[in-house]
């Protein structure tokens, strides 16, 4: 046997490593039964449910600081942008590490999120933070899906396009790699050098049953990119906030959506940041909620479950009429530590 | 989206099994595809139309996986040095020679390891990875060339011939 044969074996030896498929396709559907039940999907952009708004030519600034009291518009043109109600008590504002400084005009639904991606090539040991934006922009029947992604760890030249290789291109004095088939199912893709080191990927498509140009979609990515603005000033607000963290564990990711019929949906992943962040806090649905009647936290009713080792807590009507849960496979006293720190809406 | 859930439940299996080999990690894998099936699911008419849904959604989960998770999945799996010279007696066994391997392709840069993934797992052939990962075959043989320098490094003469052996 040569090496190659046991590189063959040493994965088939592994298969069995493999996650249970009912078990993964089990918490997808969870995922998407939440994603469903808060977030507007494309396809039903028109019903409504849109949140935030983004006049002809605005810049996009989300979640301005909440001295106005409305989240994230920009300078209003034509229509006026839709104003967003902000939670009833703001928690601290999350910083995004870029800005975007334009996006294709019409209504846009977000999620924003900020994650911890470990150490970058340079410098393994160090934590570095990455920003991503996935946007849905709606202008009448178009739809445009639209998505920045920091890839601190990723130089342009190890690009990867879903629509074959790239092309280079420089925006706004940067090197950049982009998509030579911008009419493809992958849309327009760019990757653009980063100042801090990797490259940023902006990638804009049409949402299938939506129509836009090749060329649309090429002169929307490139504007989008052009305009990208580091460091960030955008801030996003939290549906809750996280207070005092128990010792050793800090805020590694976070995910903050606007674009439901409900509350914004916000999620934070707790850890030492090297690892697997071991503690999720999150706000669900109500329909989630499982377990015995635990101690209440800052007023409110909990349930408790304890799944083999894998612990919820729930706090009950925290967000509005929704409950936050606390999870992950640490002690029961240190998921009411965090919970009883956190910062709810009043 | 009935189709949605029927390709899925085709498919789930095969992804899981491929992100295990990427990652080295089993919650880091589940986390992988749930993601990405998340992705999937808000874009299947794009999905579906695709020629290939399947070969679209691992280039999903090949392109999710080196970006962010792979580094801290990377940094999971190398808490454990493998020893610059193992000595005769780990590799007894196939079973201990498969172990030392594993942890070799652990320590692998994500794009490497993703070659090889892709080529003696996945029994892809370069051209087929080079337009996966959207560059030239090239490319992917330099990226092969390189990880099988660093799988062989380290395995001592001993080692090498009972490999070949066995």
């Amino acid at each position: 046997m040569d090496i190659e044969n046991l590189i063959k074996d040493t994965f088939t030896d592994h298969e069995h490593h493999a996650p249970d498929s009912d078990q993964v396709l089990a918490a997808t559907r969870q995922r998407l039964e939440r994603r469903r039940a808060r977030v507007s999907p494309p396809l039903a952009a028109g019903a409504g449910v849109v949140l935030l708004a983004l006049a002809v030519g605005a810049v996009v600034e989300l979640n301005r600081p909440a001295h106005d009291n409305q989240v994230a518009t920009g300078t209003s043109q034509a229509g006026g942008p839709a104003v967003v109600e902000a939670p009833a008590k703001a928690a601290t504002e999350l910083t995004m590490p870029y800005s975007l400084g334009w996006l294709p005009p019409g209504k846009a639904d977000y999620l924003a999120r900020r994650i911890n991606i470990g150490g970058s090539a340079a410098n393994p040991d160090k934590p570095v933070y990455g920003g991503e934006y996935m946007l849905t922009v709606t202008s009448g029947s178009q739809v445009l899906l639209v998505d920045v992604q920091e890839m601190r760890s990723m130089p342009i030249q190890q690009a990867a396009f879903k629509s074959g290789p790239g092309q280079p291109v420089t925006i706004g004095g940067r090197a950049g790699v982009e998509s030579a088939h911008s009419g493809g199912p992958g849309g327009y893709e760019l990757y653009l050098t980063h100042p801090d080191g990797g490259s940023l990927y902006v990638n804009v498509a049409a949402q299938p049953g939506s129509t836009a140009s090749a060329q649309q979609l090429i002169d929307a990515g490139r504007r989008v990119a052009e305009n990208v603005a580091f460091p960030g000033t955008t801030t996003v607000t939290p549906a809750f906030g996280l207070g005092k963290l128990p010792d050793g564990l800090r805020m590694c990711a976070f995910d903050v959506e606007m674009g439901g019929p409900s509350a914004p949906r916000t999620s934070y992943s707790l850890g030492t940041c090297s690892t697997l962040p071991p503690v999720q806090v999150q706000s669900e649905e109500s329909s989630q909620v499982r377990g015995t009647a635990g101690q209440p936290v800052q007023g409110h009713e909990t349930r408790y479950l304890d799944e083999n080792g894998y612990r919820t807590l729930w706090i009950l009507k925290a967000v509005h009429d929704a409950p936050i849960a606390v999870a992950g496979r640490s002690a029961q006293s240190e998921l009411y530590a965090i919970a009883d720190h956190l910062v709810l809406p009043h | 989206m009935a189709d949605y859930e029927d390709f899925v439940r085709a498919h789930l299996p095969r992804l899981l099994r491929y992100a295990t080999m990427l990652t080295g990690e089993r919650e880091q894998a589940a986390d992988l595809v749930q993601d990405v099936l998340v992705k999937v699911y808000r874009r299947w008419s794009r999905v579906s139309d695709a020629e290939h849904p399947d070969r679209y959604v691992l280039r999903m989960v090949t392109n999710d996986y080196l970006s962010w998770r792979r580094s801290r999945s990377a940094r999971l799996i190398a808490v454990a040095d493998p020893p610059d010279q193992a000595r005769p007696d780990d590799f007894a066994s196939d079973h201990a020679a498969r172990d030392d391997m594993w942890q070799r392709l652990a320590r692998l840069p994500r794009r490497q390891r993703a070659v090889v993934v892709l080529r003696y797992y996945e029994q892809l052939a370069d051209a087929d990875i080079a337009g996966l990962l959207g560059c030239a075959q090239a490319t992917v043989r330099a990226h092969a060339r390189r990880a099988l320098t660093t799988l062989r490094h380290g395995l001592s003469i001993d080692q090498m011939i009972q490999v070949k052996e066995s």
